[in-house]
C-alpha cells in the first residue's frame, strides 16, 4: 500500500452519471490484485474531509493501453482506472476533476479476491458466474480478466436501475461467455433484480459445481448469498461499507460476521473487502 | 525604500535563524516528550497500523485506542457518517481487550521513540481499575489516559463524564491503581468544563486532555432513519476546533495540571493556536484518516514557527494576549 500524489490523466464521462477516471501512479498500479481499491482524497474543498474508497476498475499503461494489448506489448501497468457513479458530494466534486489535476490516492488496498483460494475453487467449477449489480461492476474486471487468462469460463449476470446503469459491458464481451443483464425499469434485458435469472439459471443446473463472484448493493449480495446457499455453491462477496481510514484503524467499516464477542465483527477494509457469503451476518 | 527595508527584515531574520535553535520538547506529568505532537486515541490504532506510511520515531506520542480490561466487539454498523468539515462515529469501543494488547501490540510500540500512552476505558470503577491493573504489567508503557468520556457506549463512560462526583470516584480509585502517571481524557459535552477539570485534578489527576468527541446525530431525510446505528455519535473533525479551542482554554484556566488540546487539528497552524491558548502538547485525531502525515507537519509547522519568532516551545505556550489586533495591541 502506498500513499501517493496521483496525477489524471483523464476523466471520461460515461451513460447516466458514471464516469471513469485514470490516474496515472505506476508504483500503486504495479502492485495491484484483482478485487482490491483505493482512497481517493478530492482536493482544494476541506468540507469534504475523508476519502472514498472506490475499486480499482483496470490497470494501464501510460498512454491507456489495456487488457491483452498491455501484454502483446510487454508495457507495464502505469495507470489506476476507477469507475464511479456520481451519488454524493465526493463523487460530484470527483466528476470536476480533469486532466493534470493532482489528488492524494491510497492504493492498493483489501486482499480482493484471495488469489490462491478463489482461482483454485474457479478451478474445480464448470464455470465462474460473475454477478453485479449497479457500480459493482467495477470491482469484476480485474478478476474476470484473470480468470479469462486462465481459460476458465465465466459468465456475467448484471443488472441495475436501468440501461444507463449498465456500464463496461464492452470491457466484459472479450472475458466472458454470455452475459444476461436484468434492469428494474426493463430498458433492457430482464424486467427486475438481476438475482432473478440467476436464481433460473441456478435451478435449471442444480448438477453442476459454480463459483460465484458478486459486487452490489447490500440486499443483491444478501439474495445471492441465500441463492450461493442455496443450490450449495461457493460464493464470494465484495462488501461495501463506509469508510474513514482503510488502515484498519477507526473501525468504522465492521460488519457482522460469523463469530462470538470481539470476533463478532471484522473489518471490511483490511479482511475485506472479499468475503465468502457465508461468513457474513446478513441479519444482524 | 520599502523594498530595503523589506530586505534588511529578511537578513535579520536569517542572521537570527542561524544562531536559535527553539526547543519544543516538553514534559507533562514528569515524562519526557520530544516535541507536543501526540495521535489521538481511536484514530491511530496501535501505531503498527501507520508505520508503512510515517516515520513513528518522530512522534512525540501515540495514544493507542481505547483498551478495556476485557475484548469488546463495539456497535452494529452504519458506525460512521462524514458532515460538514466532520465526521460522525459510533465505534462502541471495539478493542482487543487489555492482555491481547499486552501481548500482541505492546512489544512493537515499545521500541519507539515516541512515548506509549494507553488510553483506558471501562462501564464500571472497578473496570477501569481491572484494567489498569492488567496494564501494570506493561513494559514500556509512559502513562494513561483515562477515557471518562466516550459518548458512544450506553451505560459507559459519558456517566462518569458527565458527573464531577463520579469523575472524582473514578479518578481517585484509577490513580490509586496506576502504576504510571494519570492523564484524565474529558468530556465536551458538559455545561461547565471548570468544574470536571477541577474534580479530575482534585483526584489526582496528573493532567487532562480534552476534548473527546461531541455528541451529535444525523437523519437520512429519505428513509427517515438516523444515520448512524447508534442513534447518536460523536462529533469530530475540523468542525469542532473553535469549540474545543473554547473549552481547552477555560480548563487551563481552571487547574494547575497540564493540559492536553484536542479538536480538529489538520495543520501547525491549529496545533499553535491551542498552545498559545495554553495547552502544554496537542493531539492530532481525526486529520489521520485522510492524511496520515499530519502530525509530522504539525511537528515540523510547531518547528518553524517558534523559529520564526525566536521562542522556545515553553515561552509561548500559554502566551495568549489580552485585546484583538488593531485594538490597541498587535
Ligand atoms: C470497497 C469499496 C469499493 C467501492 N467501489 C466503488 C466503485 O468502484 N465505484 C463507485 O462509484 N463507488 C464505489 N464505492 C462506493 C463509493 O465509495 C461511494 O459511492 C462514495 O463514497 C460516495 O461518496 P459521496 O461523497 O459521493 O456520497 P456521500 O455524500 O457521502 O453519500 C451519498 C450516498 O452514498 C452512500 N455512501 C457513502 N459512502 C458509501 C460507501 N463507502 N459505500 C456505499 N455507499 C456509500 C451514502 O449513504 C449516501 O446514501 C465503493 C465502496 C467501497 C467500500
Ligand atoms: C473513529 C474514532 C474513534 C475514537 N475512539 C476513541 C477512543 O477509543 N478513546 C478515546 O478516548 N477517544 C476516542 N476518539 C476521540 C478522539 O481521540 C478525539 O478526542 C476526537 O476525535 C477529537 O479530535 P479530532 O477532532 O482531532 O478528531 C475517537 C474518535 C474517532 C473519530
Ligand atoms: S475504514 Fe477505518 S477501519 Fe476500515
Amino acid at each position: 500500500m502506498y500513499d501517493e500524489m496521483a496525477q489524471v490523466v483523464e476523466n471520461r464521462p460515461l451513460a447516466g452519471r458514471h464516469f471513469l477516471l485514470s490516474l496515472y501512479s505506476p508504483k500503486q498500479a504495479r502492485a495491484v490484485r484483482p478485487g482490491q481499491f483505493a482512497m481517493i482524497r478530492l482536493p482544494g474543498r476541506s468540507d469534504v474531509i475523508l476519502r472514498r474508497p472506490m475499486s480499482i476498475y483496470d490497470v494501464r499503461s501510460r498512454d491507456l493501453k489495456g487488457g491483452y494489448g498491455l501484454e502483446r506489448h510487454g508495457q507495464r501497468p502505469a495507470v489506476l482506472q476507477v469507475l464511479y457513479k456520481v451519488v454524493g458530494r465526493g463523487t460530484r466534486l470527483m466528476a470536476e476533476l480533469t486532466p493534470g489535476d493532482r489528488l492524494a490516492v491510497l492504493a492498493p488496498l483489501g486482499h480482493g479476491f484471495f488469489p490462491e483460494e478463489y482461482l483454485a475453487q474457479a478451478r474445480d467449477a464448470s464455470e465462474v458466474l460473475l454477478v453485479a449489480g449497479g457500480i459493482g461492476i467495477a470491482a469484476l474486471l480485474m478478476p474476470a480478466r484473470d480468470l479469462a487468462r486462465q481459460k476458465i469460463p465465466q459468465r456475467l449476470f448484471f443488472g441495475g436501475r436501468s440501461r444507463h446503469d449498465l456500464v463496461g459491458l464492452s470491457d466484459f464481451k472479450p472475458l466472458v461467455e454470455a452475459i444476461t443483464l436484468a434492469t428494474e425499469d426493463g430498458s433492457r434485458g430482464y424486467r427486475g433484480y438481476v438475482t432473478a435469472p440467476l436464481a433460473q439459471y441456478l435451478e435449471q443446473r442444480c448438477e453442476r459445481r459454480f463459483l460465484i463472484l458478486a459486487c452490489g448493493p447490500m440486499a443483491m449480495l444478501q439474495v445471492t448469498a441465500g441463492l450461493a446457499e442455496r443450490y450449495n455453491h461457493p460464493c464470494l462477496v465484495s462488501m461495501e461499507n463506509r469508510m474513514g481510514c482503510a488502515l484498519g484503524v477507526c473501525l468504522g467499516c465492521s460488519i457482522r460476521v460469523q463469530g462470538e464477542g470481539h470476533a463478532a465483527y471484522e473489518r471490511v477494509c483490511t479482511e475485506g473487502p472479499v468475503f465468502w457469503s457465508n461468513h457474513i451476518v446478513w441479519d444482524p | 525604500m520599502a523594498k530595503a527595508k523589506a530586505r534588511k527584515l529578511k537578513l535579520e531574520a536569517q542572521d537570527g535563524e542561524g544562531e536559535f535553535t527553539p526547543r519544543i520538547d516538553v514534559e507533562i506529568a514528569g515524562i519526557h516528550f520530544q516535541n507536543p505532537v501526540m495521535t489521538a486515541s481511536g484514530t491511530f490504532g496501535y501505531g503498527q497500523e501507520f508505520a508503512h506510511l510515517i516515520d513513528l520515531n518522530r512522534l512525540g506520542a501515540i495514544i493507542v485506542k481505547g483498551i478495556s480490561a476485557d475484548p469488546l466487539p463495539g456497535n452494529p454498523a452504519p458506525r460512521i457518517y462524514e458532515t460538514e468539515a466532520g465526521m460522525l462515529n459510533a465505534i462502541g469501543l471495539q478493542n482487543v481487550g487489555a492482555c491481547t494488547f499486552l501481548e500482541e501490540k505492546l512489544p512493537f510500540l515499545r521500541t519507539l521513540k515516541a512515548r506509549c500512552i494507553v488510553n483506558v476505558f471501562g462501564y464500571s470503577t472497578e473496570d477501569y481499575v481491572r484494567c489498569i491493573e492488567i496494564l501494570n504489567a506493561g513494559e514500556g508503557i509512559d502513562a494513561y489516559e483515562l477515557n471518562i468520556s466516550c459518548p458512544n457506549t450506553r451505560c459507559g463512560g459519558i456517566v462518569y463524564g458527565s458527573d464531577p462526583k463520579l469523575t472524582e470516584e473514578v479518578v481517585a480509585a484509577s490513580k490509586r491503581a496506576a502504576r504510571f502517571p494519570l492523564i484524565v481524557k474529558l468530556s465536551p459535552n458538559v455545561t461547565d468544563i471548570g468544574v470536571f477539570a477541577r474534580a479530575a485534578e482534585a483526584a489526582g489527576a496528573d493532567a487532562l486532555s480534552l476534548v473527546n468527541t461531541f455528541v451529535g446525530m444525523a437523519i437520512d431525510i429519505e428513509t427517515r432513519r438516523p444515520r448512524i446505528s447508534n442513534l447518536t455519535a460523536g462529533l469530530s473533525g475540523p468542525a469542532i476546533k473553535p469549540v474545543a479551542l473554547r473549552l481547552v482554554y477555560q480548563a487551563t484556566q481552571a487547574v494547575r495540571i497540564p493540559v492536553i488540546g484536542i479538536g480538529g487539528i489538520t495543520s501547525a497552524e491549529d496545533a499553535l493556536e491551542y498552545l498559545i491558548a495554553g495547552a502544554q502538547a496537542i493531539q492530532v485525531g481525526t486529520a489521520n484518516f485522510y492524511s496520515p502525515d499530519t502530525s509530522l507537519r504539525v511537528i515540523d509547522g510547531i518547528r518553524d514557527y517558534c523559529l520564526r519568532h525566536r521562542l522556545h516551545l515553553a515561552q509561548l505556550i500559554g502566551s495568549l494576549k489580552h485585546g484583538v489586533n488593531g485594538a490597541g495591541e498587535h
